[in-house]
């Protein structure tokens, strides 16, 4: 395998500079070469990573897949691939074999666990087992409380998992000391081999979601870090002392890394510029920000070519996979660099003691921002300060032996590489941390006292993933509230988090979603113009905004929008469906049905899609196919209630009242917060001529939102029907104060002073309603005004819906026949002469 | 209940068709005065249907018509552009034949004629019919054109101002301007009216604020 270790190398070092090209040349000649399951998992890898989902597949399928981490490939490419009965017999075994139990596939997959069971609560959920899917979600997140998407789903599927339990510490063993769980990361030995996989999620989540990203990476760093600086504090011991912190060690490192360091000297400052802004901004919060500060991209190549090489410092033990090692490698040479320029001076001068007084001057700090790239394994920050503590004074060493972790055989390999590079950024970590410190005075107070720095870079560490921790459950509290619907919950959360989370694309979107489902459609257009200032690049949510858009029918903006993103991303569902938005909006019926079937094509697992298909055809009238859109979004998520709505509405335009009622009320349960989905049932059970119920669902949606206008026109219409005139009267006297533009409203007023025989102020309201309608839309104000010499027994016939759809068909007839009724009056005029 | 919708038709039919008939004894004369006034283009029917008030049907339907030159036939009548046209090829009248799969609301057609490029090939008098089939078929509508150059809006609509529904549209060239033979066609539209979206058959509002809370999306 040592042998192999320097081809793997490239390989990685390759991937992990987006090189795929190469990396797949590379794992091929190595595949063909070796034929080993290693490297039969390194080029399916490669496959995976430059997008080719089905050459993995087929690759790996193609041979027995023995390794857990090929087996966990495998299966991810069977999801994306949708051979979902395939990747579940691959994780769980086949109907011949035994199932394996959860416990099993803990057994089996170690760390990585956590992801294996999170994507076979997917598979599971995708296939309607939602009670076995979310069992598979909950032990996950009890795995790995860094996961946020198990959440994320659980939250989806409906169930109403508490984040209070979910996002805590408390479930992180190795805080507490060595229970014997398996670590969150691929520390432990038996797991070597799998050590990529996080890094590997993180990278393919990178590509599909961008946003997500950041916040994935920092769970990655923050748990890795964690575990490197416990894994430290035991094992470093033996090998800190002379060789790595010694100058002696700094300086050969620096005289090899020279080139390349010179090379890099640009890049770290423009990585620090990047990430330093925000960072700045940031120190007020529980942050475990601060970490992300300097996310240690650089795992000197050079660095470990050197131990390889003949540094004569430890040559990696045979047994530890060289992956790992790959994995490091990705920054080639940043870390140095700063270990060189200088930084590695300031490791002596500082003493510990500082961390008591106030942070250093900035400048030493600065040069670990370094790198913004992501995709850079972030694990080995921590470490470096911590094994400098522990080499700077002696009790480190003991509390090094409380923590207890053990992680035998790999961790030397990890350490050499790990201390030559970096020893020289530990001052600047202590700094940042420091910060944290303070901040979070209550939670590290007692500890900095204790004064021994292995214990306050321990300390350090807990207190930054609190700080994540108490994040992520506000956060996901938030958007539990969101997934149940009680919408103004959640944006009262979510509007407390800190502003630097709080502005951002992620955030704002939940927020912007949620003022859109209580049909604030103002308020959601501004949260969600933000989101579009913020970050241009963000596809998710903006089918939210573009249907926000299509409500307040603000078609530059929309058409806008759609450019924009279809430009952007033709792959994504959200992007053709704000294209159909913006052609619905138009009455471009025909053209928005073929781009909300492209976004279905795109991806089919997209419910909204078809929705909006579904309204479209209700708009052009083709109701069985409106039908099965509808169903088709029921079956991909039967939690989407604008789906049900659809049904519903067809259901009423077919006249079939009953199914309508059962609909929206399926609608409702939902969503029960909905005002409009309330007035629809009231209108309904009108229909049913259960007035009394319409009445009672009506002022429920009026409690829930007193400032839709709708529920009040529909309440008096109502209560006109019933004749309880003066009522209603009233009713609309209030509504012309919500809606004061609104001719249907004085309409409504005339009919009711026609009733009460006052025929003047009937007429003036006509009169009104007519003026405000200047396309004249609405023919049936002009009927009725005709009509109002009519016996009043002539009415009553249609009173009950006083616009029956023949009227309705009619009214829209004068806008467009004015041209004819010109020519026909041109031409009658001719007769005349 | 709304089979009976094509009989309805009888009584517009012979009072549209006496009207007509009327017309063309009068107009014949007034024509020859030499003064004719032209008819004047009506709006452009994709302003219409931005309204949102009706929607074009003419792709649900099978169109065909009595003849046509090669290169000069329904694809063309109805490829939105107007610059191409639909040339017939035989002899008059000449016919286009609009088939719906289901009985269909039509609220109105929209033609375009342009006697600027088209002279004598430019339809002066034209026929609507509407029926079940072939053999059926009713004359609801004849009007007659002055050297038409746009847009011209048929209504279609019975005797208390509906909607027609049927299933097939005959259009009908009866003559051409200076007597020509062949006839020229540009566009053909069919309109039908849109059903209000909303709930409880209301009339449509006119404010966005109102509006917003019809429909869930």
């Amino acid at each position: 395998v040592t042998l192999l270790s320097y081809p793997m190398a490239a390989v990685w070092h390759a991937l992990n500079h987006y090189a795929y090209r190469d990396a797949v040349f590379l794992a091929e000649r190595l595949y063909a070469e070796v034929h080993s399951e290693e490297a039969l998992f390194l080029l399916a890898t490669c496959y995976y990573r430059s997008g080719m989902a089905y050459k993995a597949y087929r690759l790996l399928k193609g041979h027995s897949c023995t390794t857990p981490q090929c087996k966990y490939l495998l299966a991810k490419c069977c999801v994306e691939l949708s051979k979902l009965a395939e990747g579940e017999q691959i994780l769980t075994g086949g109907v011949l074999n035994k199932q394996k139990s959860q416990e099993d596939i803990v057994t089996e997959f170690g760390d990585s666990a956590c992801f294996t069971l999170s994507l076979l609560g997917q598979i599971y959920c995708k296939t309607d087992r939602l009670a076995k899917g979310s069992e598979c979600y909950q032990k996950s997140l009890s795995m790995n409380p860094f996961l946020w998407s198990p959440f994320e789903s659980l939250c989806q599927i409906g169930d109403r998992p508490d984040p209070e339990q979910i996002f805590r510490l408390t479930s992180l063993q190795f805080f507490s000391g060595g229970s014997g769980a398996p670590p969150l990361f691929p520390i432990s030995p038996a797991h070597t081999p799998s050590h990529n996989m996080p890094h590997r999620q993180v990278d393919t989540v990178l590509m599909e979601t961008p946003q997500d990203t950041l916040e994935l990476n920092r769970l990655n760093l923050e748990s890795s870090n964690s575990k490197y600086s416990s894994l430290n504090t035991d094992s470093t011991m033996s090998y800190i002392d002379s060789s790595v912190i010694s100058p002696d060690t700094v300086g050969p490192l620096g005289t090899g890394g020279s080139l390349l360091s010179k090379q890099m000297q640009n890049k770290p400052k423009s990585g620090r510029s990047l990430l330093g802004g925000p960072a700045a901004l940031s120190p007020l919060t529980p942050s475990f920000g601060i970490l992300p500060l300097e996310p240690s991209p650089g795992d000197p190549v050079y660095l470990q070519n050197y131990s390889h090489s003949g540094s004569g410092m430890e040559p990696p033990p045979p047994g530890v996979p060289p992956k790992k090692s790959v994995a490091r490698i990705s920054q080639p040479g940043t870390k140095s660099v700063f270990a060189q320029s200088g930084n590695s001076r300031e490791i002596i001068p500082i003493p510990f003691n500082q961390t008591q007084t106030t942070a250093p001057p900035q400048t030493s700090t600065t040069p670990q921002v370094l790198s913004p790239t992501i995709a850079a394994p972030p694990n080995v920050q921590p470490r470096r300060s911590s094994r400098l503590f522990t080499s700077a004074s002696s009790t480190a060493k003991e509390n090094s032996k409380k923590l207890k972790m053990k992680f035998p055989t790999k961790i030397p390999n990890r350490k050499t590489k790990s201390k030559m590079g970096k020893g020289g950024n530990t001052p600047s970590n202590l700094n940042e941390s420091i910060e944290i410190l303070k901040l979070d005075s209550s939670m590290t107070e007692g500890k900095v006292s204790m004064g021994s720095p292995q214990f306050q870079a321990f300390s350090l560490q807990k207190a930054a993933a609190d700080g994540l921790m108490s994040l992520m459950r506000d956060i996901g509290r938030g958007y539990l509230a969101l997934c149940s619907y009680n919408c103004k919950e959640a944006i009262s959360i979510l509007s407390q988090l800190p502003s630097h989370h709080y502005n951002t694309g992620w955030v704002l979107g939940q927020i912007g979603r949620a003022h859109f489902e209580l049909a604030e459609y103002m308020q959601a257009e501004r949260i969600f113009s933000e989101v579009r200032r913020i970050e241009s690049y963000r596809v998710e949510g903006m089918e939210i905004y573009s249907t926000t858009l299509w409500h307040l029918q603000k078609d530059v903006a929309l058409s806008a929008l759609s450019k924009d993103l279809t430009d952007m991303d033709k792959n994504s569902p959200e992007a053709w469906c704000v294209a159909g938005n913006c052609f619905s909006l138009q009455r471009e019926h025909d053209i928005a049905i073929k781009f909300f079937q492209r976004a279905i094509q795109v991806n089919p697992g997209f419910a909204y899609a078809y929705t909006l298909l579904g309204h479209e055809f209700v708009l052009t009238e083709e109701l069985e196919k409106a039908l099965a859109c509808f169903r088709n979004a029921i079956r991909v998520n039967t939690r989407h209630y604008n789906a049900w709505y659809g049904l519903g509405m067809i259901y009423y335009k077919q006249e079939k009242f009953n199914l309508a009622e059962i609909h929206f009320k399926k609608a409702l349960s939902i969503n029960p917060q909905s005002s409009v989905l309330l007035c629809h049932i009231g209108v309904v059970q009108h229909a049913l001529k259960k007035s009394d119920h319409a009445l009672e669902t009506l002022n429920r949606a009026i409690n829930i939102d007193p400032k839709n206008p709708l529920c009040k026109f529909h309440r008096a219409s109502i209560l006109f029907a019933n004749e309880k005139y003066k009522a209603a009267l009233q009713e609309l006297e209030e509504l012309k104060q919500i809606v004061p533009k609104e001719s249907l409203v004085y309409f409504l007023i005339g009919k009711v002073y026609k009733k009460l025989g006052q025929t003047h102020l009937a007429l003036m309201n006509f009169s009104w309603a007519m003026d405000l309608d200047p396309k004249g839309a609405n023919n049936q104000i002009k009927e009725a005004i005709d009509k109002r010499y009519l016996p009043d027994d002539e009415e009553p016939v249609t009173e009950d819906y006083p616009y029956d759809s023949a009227e309705v068909e009619e009214s829209q007839e004068s806008s467009m026949t004015d041209a004819d009724d010109t020519q026909l009056h041109t031409a009658e005029s001719d007769e005349v002469l | 209940m709304r089979m009976t919708g094509i009989w309805a038709w009888s009584g517009i039919r012979s009072k549209s068709f006496a009207s007509d008939s009327l017309k063309k004894k009068k107009l014949l004369p007034v024509r020859a005065m030499a003064t004719p006034s032209k008819t004047p283009p009506g709006s452009d029917p994709k302003q219409l249907e931005r309204t949102g008030t009706v929607r074009e049907i003419g792709s649900q339907a099978v169109w065909s018509l009595s003849s046509c030159k090669p290169g000069f036939g329904v694809d063309q009548l109805r490829d939105d552009n107007l610059e191409t046209y639909w040339q017939s090829d035989g002899s008059q009248p000449h016919l286009v034949n609009i088939q719906f799969r289901r009985k269909t609301t039509v609220k109105m057609l929209c033609m375009y004629a342009d006697y600027k490029s088209d002279e004598s090939y430019t339809p002066s008098k034209i026929s609507v019919r509407v029926g079940n089939n072939f053999h059926n078929l009713q004359e609801i509508r004849q009007l007659e054109m002055v050297e038409p150059s746009g847009w011209i809006h048929i209504p279609l609509l019975d005797t208390v101002n509906n909607p027609i529904r049927t299933f097939m549209i005959q259009i009908a060239v009866l003559a051409n301007h200076q007597n020509g033979r062949d006839t020229h066609m540009r566009q053909i539209k069919v309109y039908t009216p849109v059903e209000e979206s909303s709930i409880g058959k209301f009339p449509r509002c006119t404010t966005v604020d109102f509006m917003m809370y019809r429909t869930i999306r």
